[in-house]
C-alpha cells in the first residue's frame, strides 16, 4: 500500500513498554493484538501504520533494509552495526529512556590498572613478556575497537561474547570486557571495576528512521 | 606493456645485486598478522574461515608474507619478491590488489652494509622508472629513542612516548598531556592501598584474570614510586617539539644536531649512533633528513626513506629490526628492507 508506514519496536521488556508509552504519549495509541504473543499491532485510527515486534538488533538491520520505516533502538546497537547499515539510517530523536553505558572494566583486583593508560602499558607488558596479547571480550567489538585504538591500546585481541560476558576474565577466556551497564551492579557483583576513564558510549533508546522513508514518515506528527 | 617491462628491468637490478626470489604464500593465517599489527588490521584483510573453522586471510603485504615464508625456513636470506598484495581500505574507490616489488635482507648481521646495499639497489631501481628528478627523504626512528632517552623524565613517560611515535595523532595527544601535567593519574590510593596489604598476604602465584598476585603488586608499587606526573613537563615538550621540526640537507646533518643538542643543553654525544644515514652521503645525491618522517609505520625501527619524484612516491623502506620477533621467532632476527611502488608508475 502506497504510503503505509512500518514501525519497529523491540519485543521485549521495559524497553518494549517505554516505546509504547512514547507512542501513546504523542496521541497515537498502539493498539494490542487480542492475542498475547502476537508480533503485530496497529496504531488507532491509522489504517496504514503497521507496528512490528523484534529484537532491538533487528529494528537496526531492517531499518537498513528498508522493511522498516521507523523503529525504536538503543545508540548502542546503531552504533555498533555496519558502516553502510549505519548509513542508512538517521537518528530523529534520542529518547529518554533505556540509557546505558559501555564501558571498559576489569578484575577489581587488578589494582594498579585504574585508566586506559595502565591497561595500554599492561598490555605492552603482556605483550613484551609472554608475546600474547590482551584479551577484550566484548559483545561490541567495533565500538570497542575503535574506542581502545583511539586511546592508544592496540596490543589486544577482541573474544566476541554473546552473553554473561562478566565472567570471561574469570573462567580464562579473556582478561579484561566492555559491556553494557547501567548501575554498574552486575559488574560490581562479578568482581569487576570500571576503569576512571573508561567510558566508551553513554547510550539511550532512539527514534530512528530508515533515509529511503524519510518523505513518508513525516506524515506521522511526533 | 610498458610496466611490465620495467618490472623485468628492475627485477633484474634486484638479481644483479645478489638478491634471490623469495615466493610467499597467498593465503595466510589471519591471527598470525592480527599478532603483530593489531586488531585494527583486521578490517583492512581480506579474510574468509576455512574447512576447519580457521581464519585465512590474503595476503595483506609482501614484506609481512616473506617474513612468514623465512621463518619457515623455507627462503634465503637475502630475497626479492613480486606479486600482489589485498588489502581492504576505507577509501572509496582505492584498489583492493596491489603490485608490489621489494627486496629484504632477513637477518641482517651488518647494519651498515646491508642498509647501504638496500638502500643504492632500490635508487638505482628508481633510477630505472624515473631518471629525472629524483628526490629523496630519509629519517632515523632510532635518533628518536636516543633523544627521549637522553632527557630527564619519568620511565614510564619514556616508554609511552617511544611505543606511540608512529600513531602522529595519539602522540600530539600525549604531548599535550605531557605539557599540561594533565594525565589522569588515580587520585585516591588509600582504598587500593588496604587493598595492597590485603594482596600481599595472598599466595603471590594466585592467578586473577591472567596476571599473578605478584605482577600486579609489582607494578602498583612501581606506580606510586614512579609516577607519571611531574612538573618538567612543558620544557620537555619544547625540546620535543624542536626535534621533531629538523629537516634539512643530509651534508648538514651534523652540525643541525650538535646546534640543537648544545640549543637544549644535551650531551654532545647523544646521537652519535646513527653511521647508516651519514653512509648515505657516498651516493653523491640530494638528500633530505627529516625527524618527523617514517612514523606512520609501527615495524620500522631504523632508518626509514623514500624516494620520489613529483611529489609521487616511487619507492620507500626501511629498518625494521623487531618484526621478524614479533612473528614468532626465537631470538631478534634484525632485518632492512624495500619496495617499487608500482601503481605510482
Amino acid at each position: 500500500m502506497k504510503n503505509s508506514i512500518t514501525i519497529g519496536l523491540p519485543s521485549k521488556g521495559r524497553l518494549k513498554d517505554k516505546s509504547v508509552s512514547f507512542f501513546n504519549d504523542k496521541g497515537l495509541k498502539v493498539l494490542q493484538s487480542d492475542k498475547e504473543r502476537n508480533y503485530f499491532a496497529s496504531i488507532e485510527n491509522k489504517p496504514n501504520v503497521k507496528i512490528i515486534y523484534l529484537h532491538a538488533k533487528e529494528i537496526i538491520q531492517r531499518l537498513g533494509d528498508g522493511t522498516l520505516d521507523i523503529g525504536i533502538s538503543g545508540l548502542d546497537l546503531l552504533k555498533e552495526s555496519e558502516k553502510n547499515l549505519q548509513d542508512k539510517i538517521s537518528i530523529r530523536k534520542e529518547l529518554n529512556f533505556g540509557e546505558a553505558d559501555l564501558v571498559v572494566a576489569v578484575p577489581h583486583d587488578w589494582i594498579d590498572v585504574q585508566t586506559i593508560a595502565d591497561l595500554e602499558e599492561v598490555a605492552f607488558d603482556i605483550r613484551s613478556k609472554r608475546n600474547t596479547r590482551l584479551r577484550v571480550a566484548t559483545k561490541y567489538p567495533n565500538l570497542t575497537n575503535n574506542f581502545l585504538i583511539s586511546k592508544g591500546v592496540t596490543q589486544y585481541k577482541i573474544i566476541p561474547s554473546l552473553g554473561a560476558t562478566e565472567t570471561y576474565p574469570f573462567i580464562g577466556s579473556s582478561e579484561v570486557i566492555t559491556d553494557i551497564t547501567s548501575t554498574g551492579k552486575t559488574l560490581e557483583d562479578n568482581n569487576l571495576r570500571v576503569l576512571k576513564d573508561g567510558m566508551i558510549l553513554n547510550s539511550k533508546a532512539c527514534l530512528l528512521i530508515s533515509k529511503k522513508s524519510m518523505g513518508k514518515v513525516n506524515l506521522l506528527k511526533f | 606493456m610498458k610496466s611490465k617491462k620495467l618490472s623485468e628491468k628492475i627485477i633484474k637490478t634486484f638479481k644483479n645485486n645478489g638478491f634471490v626470489l623469495s615466493e610467499p604464500d597467498v593465503l595466510l593465517d589471519s591471527e598470525y598478522i592480527i599478532q603483530r599489527s593489531g586488531e585494527n588490521f583486521r578490517r583492512s584483510m581480506l579474510s574468509f574461515e576455512n574447512e576447519e573453522g580457521k581464519v585465512m586471510c590474503l595476503r595483506p603485504d609482501l614484506t609481512v608474507a616473506s617474513c612468514i615464508k623465512f621463518l619457515e625456513k623455507k627462503t634465503n636470506s637475502k630475497i626479492y619478491y613480486s606479486g600482489q598484495a589485498y588489502r581492504r581500505t576505507d577509501k572509496k574507490g582505492a584498489n583492493l590488489i596491489n603490485d608490489q616489488l621489494g627486496i629484504e635482507i632477513l637477518g641482517s648481521k651488518n647494519q651498515l652494509q646491508d642498509d647501504f646495499k638496500v638502500f643504492k639497489t632500490i635508487l638505482n631501481s628508481a633510477k630505472i622508472v624515473k631518471s629525472k628528478k629524483i628526490q629523496i627523504k630519509v629519517g632515523d626512528v632510532g635518533l628518536f629513542k636516543k633523544l627521549i632517552n637522553s632527557l630527564d623524565m619519568p620511565e614510564r613517560w619514556k616508554l609511552r612516548l617511544i611505543r606511540h611515535f608512529w600513531r602522529p595523532k595519539y602522540f600530539n595527544e600525549l604531548l599535550e598531556r605531557l605539557e599540561n601535567n594533565s594525565d589522569i593519574e588515580s587520585v585516591t590510593f588509600d582504598t587500593d592501598k588496604k587493598r595492597f596489604y590485603e594482596m600481599k598476604k595472598m599466595d603471590q602465584d594466585k592467578v586473577i584474570a591472567g596476571r599473578s598476585v605478584e605482577e600486579i603488586l609489582k607494578r602498583f608499587d612501581k606506580k606510586i614510586k614512579d609516577p607519571r606526573a611531574f612538573t618538567e613537563g612543558e620544557q620537555i615538550v619544547k625540546i620535543i617539539k624542536s626535534f621533531l621540526k629538523i629537516n634539512c640537507k643530509l651534508s648538514q646533518l651534523d652540525e643541525v644536531l650538535l646546534k640543537f643538542a648544545k640549543k637544549n643543553d644535551l650531551k654532545k654525544n647523544i646521537f652519535k649512533d646513527f653511521k647508516s644515514i651519514k653512509n648515505l652521503k657516498k651516493l653523491n645525491q640530494k638528500i633530505i633528513f627529516i625527524t618527523n618522517f617514517g612514523r606512520n609505520i609501527e615495524y620500522y625501527t631504523g632508518i626509514v626513506f623514500e624516494v620520489f619524484s613529483k611529489k609521487k612516491e616511487i619507492a620507500r623502506g626501511g629498518r625494521y629490526d623487531d618484526l621478524l620477533k614479533s612473528l614468532g621467532a626465537k631470538k631478534n632476527i634484525p632485518a632492512v628492507g624495500a619496495a617499487i611502488n608500482l601503481n605510482n608508475i
